[in-house]
C-alpha cells in the first residue's frame, strides 16, 4: 500500500479479518522483526555478564516463561482441530510456530546462562501454579471447549506473559530484553486474536458468559499466584507487581468479567 | 471511515477545517510488527511526553498507535492490525480525547 493509496480502515471488517488472520500476513509481520536475528536476538547485542544470584533468579524466571509457552505450544496445535472455521485455524497454526520459537529462544537463553539441561531445570523450578494452569488449559482443549480454551490460552495466559514480558524488557540484561522485545511482537497477535474471537462469541452467544465466568474465578487464582512467585525473582516492587496485576485483568474487564 | 467533505492540505501543520477533515501524508516511523505495506499506520507509544495526533488513537488492546490518513472523529472505524482488533472512535466526556474501543 504506497503513499497516497487508500487508508487501511476504510476495508470492510470481513476483508479485515481475512488479510490480518493469513498465514500470508503473518509471514511478512515476523520479517520485519525476525529477519537477520540469531536465537530470538540481534547478533551484534553483546552479552552482560551477571552476579550469581541474578543469574539463578532469570533462569528461574525463564523456567516458568518456558512452562507458559510450552503449555501455549500445546493448547494452540490441540485447538486448530476445534477451531470453528478456517481463519481461525491458519491463525492458530502462525500462532504453533510463534509459540515453538519462545520455547526455542527461551531454552537457548537457558543454556547461555549455563544451564547445561534445560527441560530437567524446568521440572525442578517451574511454578506449581502455572503447571497446574497448564494441565487445566490441555483438559479444556481435549473437551473441545472452544470458547473456555481461548479464555485460558489467549485472554488469560497471554495476557499474563504479555504484561510481565513487557515489564522485564525494561530492566533485562541486553540480551534477554531483545529476545523479550521480540517475543512481546508475537504476543499482540495473540492476545488481540483471543480477546476478539471470544467477544464475538460472547456477542452472539450471551449464555456461554457464565461458564467463562466460572472458568476465569477457577484460573485467576493459579495465574496471580505465578505473577506473584514470577515478580518475586525478578524483584519486582509491590506497587509494579500491582500494576501487572491491573494490566492482566484490563482485557478480561473489557470482555464484562469483572474482578 | 464515515465519509464526509474533506479537505487535502497535506502538511499536518496546516490546521483542521471546521467541518472539514484534514488530511495527513503518513510516514514510516520504523514500525516493523506489520507488513511493510501497512507500516505507515501504526507507530509505538513513546510513554510520557508522547501527544497524540488528531488522526492518532491508542489501541486498548495492544497500546500501539493506530494512525489514520484523516482527521479522525467519533464514530469513525480503524483497524489495530499488530493485534488484529477492530475499534470505533469515541469521545471521552471526562478528558474531551478521542478512545477507540473494541468493536468485536
Amino acid at each position: 500500500m504506497p503513499a497516497g493509496s487508500p487508508d487501511i480502515h476504510d476495508l470492510e471488517p470481513q476483508a479485515f479479518l481475512e488479510e490480518v488472520h493469513s498465514f500470508e500476513f503473518w509471514f511478512q509481520a515476523v520479517e520485519g522483526y525476525l529477519s537477520g536475528t540469531t536465537w530470538g536476538h540481534r547478533p551484534d547485542v553483546s552479552e552482560q555478564p551477571l552476579p550469581d544470584d541474578e543469574r539463578e533468579r532469570l533462569i528461574t524466571v525463564f523456567c516458568n516463561y518456558c512452562v507458559g509457552e510450552t503449555a501455549a505450544l500445546e493448547g494452540a496445535s490441540g485447538l486448530i482441530a476445534i477451531a470453528p472455521n478456517h481463519l481461525a485455524k491458519v491463525f492458530l497454526s502462525t500462532q504453533v510456530a510463534d509459540e515453538g520459537r519462545h520455547l526455542e529462544v527461551f531454552y537457548r537463553r537457558m543454556r547461555d546462562l549455563r544451564v547445561v539441561d534445560p527441560e530437567l531445570e524446568v521440572e525442578r523450578r517451574a511454578s506449581r501454579s502455572l503447571q497446574l494452569f497448564r494441565r487445566r488449559l490441555l483438559e479444556l482443549v481435549a473437551g473441545r471447549d472452544w470458547e473456555a480454551a481461548i479464555f485460558a490460552q489467549n485472554v488469560i495466559l497471554e495476557s499474563l506473559e504479555f504484561a510481565v514480558f513487557h515489564d522485564h524488557a525494561r530492566t533485562a540484561d541486553p540480551v534477554t530484553g531483545d529476545v523479550l522485545r521480540r517475543v512481546i511482537k508475537d504476543e499482540r497477535r495473540h492476545i488481540g486474536f483471543g480477546e476478539n474471537e471470544l467477544g464475538r462469541r460472547l456477542a452472539n452467544a450471551p449464555h456461554i458468559r457464565a461458564r467463562i465466568g466460572q472458568i476465569k474465578k477457577e484460573l485467576d487464582r493459579l495465574v496471580l499466584d505465578a505473577l506473584e512467585e514470577t515478580a518475586r525473582h525478578l524483584a519486582l516492587a509491590r506497587s509494579d507487581q500491582d500494576r501487572l496485576g491491573r494490566a492482566y485483568l484490563e482485557s478480561v474487564e473489557r470482555l464484562g468479567f469483572g474482578p | 471511515m464515515r465519509d464526509e467533505a474533506e479537505s487535502v492540505v497535506g502538511d499536518p501543520s496546516a490546521g483542521a477545517h471546521e467541518g472539514e477533515r484534514q488530511r495527513f501524508i503518513l510516514e514510516d516511523t520504523g514500525f516493523d510488527e506489520v507488513p511493510k505495506k501497512y507500516r505507515r499506520f501504526y507507530r509505538k507509544w513513546k510513554g510520557a511526553g508522547d501527544r497524540l495526533g488528531p488522526n492518532e488513537v491508542i489501541c486498548p488492546v495492544c497500546k500501539v498507535v493506530i494512525r489514520s490518513s484523516r482527521t479522525l472523529r467519533p464514530g469513525d472505524r480503524v483497524y489495530c492490525m499488530p493485534c488484529m482488533s477492530r475499534l470505533v472512535v469515541v469521545l471521552n466526556d471526562a478528558t474531551g480525547m478521542l478512545e477507540a474501543h473494541v468493536a468485536y
